[in-house]
């Protein structure tokens, strides 16, 4: 089940990080993100393949630790979304899914003219679709 | 996405496709707000200068957001990180969009290598404006302008873009060229990528 998402700016600055266990605390959690900021910008900037897979945007799984694992998705302003998950058994297509909805709520909140771009993420209707993906996610896993 | 206004009327409900189509705005709704908001900008500022950096800076927040909404939407969610891919982008996505049509051309400037140009015939934005002569070289299309600059910097692209006037023989109203000149990291940059 996810436990935590976040997106981070272009300068790796939060803009929205979101938990949904009540059991760890927060600042593990932010930790751990920030430790995958890493990770993708190592993925970003020395390609192991170039050519087609230079350009795409889902980075896959990041690196597992004790008992999470966390995916990377960059888009194509540079605005990465971490997600971090302690299901031992999710499929690549399901994450991917995710993201995909993800990015809409995220382009839909960035459309938004009342939002400053490199601020924090405050719309509400933004958060309750955020956990509106994270609960179907759960779900369609688990099927 | 700023058409003409032909909306087809469909007598009844039950005719209309299912799909939901390209989303379409009015022209003259488009004409109206915009020539609103040069009218506003002009009663806050002293002179042309300053009216064309605030024109730019409204569609630099277009542009910005038209970069996520568009690579979403159309691009299949790939990176561009070359700079004559970026700039077909612009050139053919970013004009359909907006304009409906793809702009007229893209050309590389011949003095400098920095230097890129898309022209149009007649921007949308102008068609119904028509500058006072006391104002000179003024061009709204500097609204175009910044919403190129939004799109080229947030896709990290950065450049100074502007909007000029060049008349051609045989035409009454002069062409509209918007000129890009990319900031030297990212020559350096495409230069490494080879």
């Amino acid at each position: 089940m996810i436990v935590c998402v976040a997106v981070v700016g272009h300068q790796n600055n939060p803009l929205y990080i979101q938990s949904f266990t009540e059991a760890d605390d927060a600042l593990k959690l932010h930790h751990i993100v920030h430790c995958s900021l890493d990770v993708v910008d190592e993925r970003v900037n020395n390609p192991k393949r170039s050519g087609p897979t230079l350009n795409e945007t889902f980075l896959g799984l990041l690196y597992p630790t004790e008992n999470y694992k966390v995916y990377g998705y960059l888009t194509n302003t540079k605005v990465k979304f971490i997600l971090v998950t302690t299901d031992l058994d999710v499929r690549d297509a399901d994450v991917r899914n995710f993201f995909r909805r993800f990015h809409s709520a995220y382009v839909d909140a960035v459309s938004n003219p009342f939002h400053v771009p490199g601020k924090k993420i405050t719309s509400r209707t933004f958060a309750e679709r955020v956990s509106g993906i994270v609960k179907s996610f759960g779900l369609s896993s688990a099927g | 996405m700023i058409g003409v206004g032909k909306i087809k009327q469909y007598s009844n409900v039950l005719d209309k496709p299912l799909s939901k189509g390209k989303q379409e705005v009015s022209l003259s709704a488009f004409s109206f707000l915009f020539s609103e908001l040069v009218q506003y900008n002009q009663t806050q500022v002293d002179n042309i200068t300053e009216l064309e950096r605030r024109l730019e800076d409204a569609g630099y927040s277009v542009g910005a957001r038209v970069l996520e909404l568009l690579c979403h939407r159309e691009k299949g969610n790939r990176r561009e990180t070359r700079l004559l891919g970026i700039l077909s982008f612009v050139h053919s996505t970013v004009w359909k969009v907006l304009f409906g049509k793809v702009a007229d051309s893209l050309e590389k400037g011949t003095e400098h290598e920095d230097e890129y140009m898309i022209s149009e015939k007649e921007l949308l934005v102008n068609r119904f404006i028509s500058i006072p002569k006391d104002m000179g070289t003024f061009n709204c299309g500097a609204f175009v302008a910044g919403i190129v600059r939004g799109v080229l910097d947030s896709a990290g692209f950065p450049a100074v873009v502007s909007a000029h006037f060049v008349p051609v023989e045989g035409q009454q109203r002069p062409r509209t060229t918007i000129l890009i000149k990319f900031a030297e990291e990212v020559l350096r940059r495409e230069a490494r990528l080879g």
